[in-house]
């Protein structure tokens, strides 16, 4: 079964020191190492600052384009993973095994059945490739959801032009599990790591040109009426 | 130096800072790299132009030098060879040409400045980031002139600037004007940001300074820059001449103890007459387009109260019957709060009341000291000086800036003086 891991940091535990920041490299490294020994890990990655996103929805039929995160949480996203588990028991231990687990949490949110799967091409040349998460908004007026169009043509349309390398839907955020490490200890609560209003409700990898038609892609997403969309630039190694 | 001199670099710097910047971001991609060539062109200006005269084309002499700074820089890092390539070929290109391009300067580079303000102004950078990065990359103000103006930290300026250029790198905002489908889209959040700086300069919003010109100088001469450069666009045109016919009033907007003169007190015999026929003509060639917007509109009321030879002589209905558009356009509170002020002065301040009490039950205006200043003035117009008393209060005790708050403080002594 195929989980995602969603990778947050606290600010007030973020490695400062040059000797934790190489303590953290370190416990992430031996992470992966182990991680590929067991032949679970399919891809992930850091992912930029929240100050480098960008928010995407359409209100009233009009495009708002804003600086910054879906929302302000205290643990600020910085990077995913997406593996492979016999269940959701062993990928809350891999979680706990992660160092965002230490400086911030990692939330488990497994892939409905039947989610694609497959190694990931490195980005053309010219394109740099975005996370755009998509969230649910409570805001947003249920009448919208009558005219919802399916997301199908979307992700047809998106897959075909080699924009979309990725992406599913996640299982709702009331089934996850996050894990937290302090002192050593592994705290594991039901639930996402906020309670915020918005929601992770899925994600899509893209690969654009620049961040102009990676806005344009999501604004075509039926979510971008329906809900939030961020778009944020991997980091690249 | 000579002072002539001093003043003809100050000048070039007005007029060529925002050229050169831009011309460089576009051909090296690197926004420091920029800043720091342009400001070493001018540093050598004032070192050379003494000794060796002005040049004949000073906007060509800096752009040269800015250019060859930048490439000496680049020379040195291995990875941008082909960047210095296509630098100097365009260098060879530029002396060659005797028809400089449409919107070319006197140094024949293009006018790449759309392009920079149209990405100072993105829609995923935060506003403050917007009027930020436009004023220190177009107008040349320092980080320093930028901080004092909007009331924060020079180093939370410098920050915000830094952040800037890494979220444009990072998130890979594109350094081009957006396509002609896009740009529709696009106009209206670039002329927000000029109207914001333009609005921070003639009202500040705190401190006792009500005025700063210089601000507001550099807004009229970006918006004069955008609206040449499109123009296709007449909220450009309208914007221009919004921000005109306010600034040909500012002479009479504050009298000499610094206290705010209201528009129906002012002597318009300080207006200035010379910036009302322009913001006219500008207004006029906007609405030829036939496409009506919030900025046209705004002028419009604008137009209409610098026509009238005096207060009592302004055409109140027709003020508030564009309001009314306004209003119908934006869906603002602030815009119907001005409305009702219009209201009031055509139809009576009874009027008035009755629209201003929709709007306070709207909540809306919460907290924006016009709304109960407002609410005062029509009370004192209708003899309520109890009621208006107690709501010269509320607006004093919201109001930011020391002349407005002198204001109200003076009005809520006079109806005070009065028995209801």
């Amino acid at each position: 079964m195929r989980y995602m891991l969603i990778h947050t940091v606290d600010p007030d535990l973020a490695p400062s020191s040059p000797e934790e920041q190489r303590d953290a490299w370190d416990l992430f490294s031996s992470w992966v190492d182990e991680l590929d020994a067991a032949g679970g890990g399919l891809h992930g990655s850091r992912l930029r600052p929240p100050e480098d996103a960008t928010t995407v929805k359409i209100r009233d039929g009009k495009l708002i384009v804003t600086d910054g995160p879906y929302a302000e949480t205290k643990e600020q996203i910085g990077g995913y993973d997406v593996l492979e588990c016999a269940g959701l028991d062993e990928a809350v231990r891999w979680a706990s095994k992660h160092p965002h687990a230490r400086m911030g949490s990692v939330e488990v949110r497994a892939f409905p059945a039947g989610a694609p799967a497959g190694p990931l091409p490195e980005p053309g040349a010219g394109k740099i490739r975005y996370m755009m998460l998509v969230c649910t908004d409570p805001a947003v007026d249920p009448g919208v959801f009558d005219h919802m169009e399916p997301v199908d043509p979307w992700v047809a349309e998106t897959d075909s032009r080699g924009i979309r390398v990725f992406g599913s839907e996640l299982e709702p955020p009331g089934a996850a599990r996050t894990v937290r490490v302090r002192q050593d200890r592994a705290i594991v609560t039901d639930g996402p790591f906020a309670e915020t209003k918005e929601q992770i409700a899925g994600f899509d990898l893209l690969d654009c040109a620049d961040l102009d038609e990676a806005i344009e892609i999501a604004a075509r997403h039926p979510m971008a009426r329906g809900g939030i969309l961020e778009v944020r630039p991997l980091w690249p190694h | 130096m000579t002072s002539v001199v001093g003043t003809v670099v100050a000048d070039a710097f007005r007029q060529e800072w925002g050229r050169i910047t831009a011309a460089l971001i576009h051909q090296t991609g690197d926004w420091d790299l920029a800043e720091e060539c342009a400001q070493e062109a001018f540093t050598q200006a004032l070192r050379r132009w003494p000794r060796d005269g002005v040049p004949n084309r000073p906007g060509a002499w800096l752009m040269t030098v800015a250019r060859n700074g930048a490439i000496d820089r680049l020379r040195r890092s291995s990875t941008y060879r082909a960047k210095v390539e296509e630098l100097a070929v365009m260098a060879t290109r530029e002396t060659e040409t005797d028809n400089p391009e449409p919107g070319a300067d006197d140094s024949g580079v293009p006018d790449e400045r759309l392009r920079l303000i149209f990405t100072c102004c993105h829609p995923a950078l935060a506003m403050e980031t917007r009027i930020a990065l436009t004023l220190r990359t177009l107008t040349g103000l320092s980080t320093a002139e930028i901080a004092r103006a909007f009331l924060v930290p020079e180093a939370t300026m410098a920050k915000r600037l830094v952040r800037a250029k890494r979220k444009i790198a990072h998130a890979r905002i594109p350094y081009r004007v957006p396509s002609a489908s896009a740009l529709p889209q696009r106009v209206p959040g670039v002329l927000a940001v000029l109207y914001l700086v333009f609005n921070e300069g003639y009202s500040a919003s705190a401190g006792d300074d009500l005025i700063r010109r210089d601000l507001c100088d550099r807004a009229v001469a970006l918006t004069q820059v955008l609206a040449e450069l499109l123009p296709e666009e007449p909220e450009a045109k309208g914007l221009l001449a919004l921000m005109l016919f306010h600034r040909a009033r500012q002479a009479a907007r504050v009298n000499d103890r610094g206290d705010l003169v209201t528009l129906e007190d002012q002597d318009r015999t300080r207006w200035d007459q010379a910036q009302i026929e322009l913001a006219r003509r500008h207004l006029e060639d906007a609405l030829v387009a036939r496409q009506p917007g919030q900025y046209q509109i705004q002028a419009a009321i604008a137009g209409c109260h610098v026509a009238a030879p005096t207060a009592q002589a302004t055409d109140w209905p027709r003020i508030a019957r564009l309001y009314q558009h306004l209003a119908d356009m934006t869906g603002s509170p602030v815009v119907e709060l001005n409305r009702a002020v219009a209201v009031a002065m055509a139809d009576g301040p009874a009027a008035g009341l009755a629209l201003l009490q929709r709007l306070e039950a709207d909540g809306a205006l919460a907290g924006y000291y016009l709304l109960p200043a407002t609410r005062a003035d029509f009370l004192r117009r209708l003899g309520r000086n109890t009621e208006a008393a107690t709501a010269y209060q509320e607006a004093a005790a919201l109001a930011g800036t020391g002349p407005e708050r002198r204001f109200l403080n003076a009005r809520l002594a006079e109806v005070r003086s009065r028995h209801t």
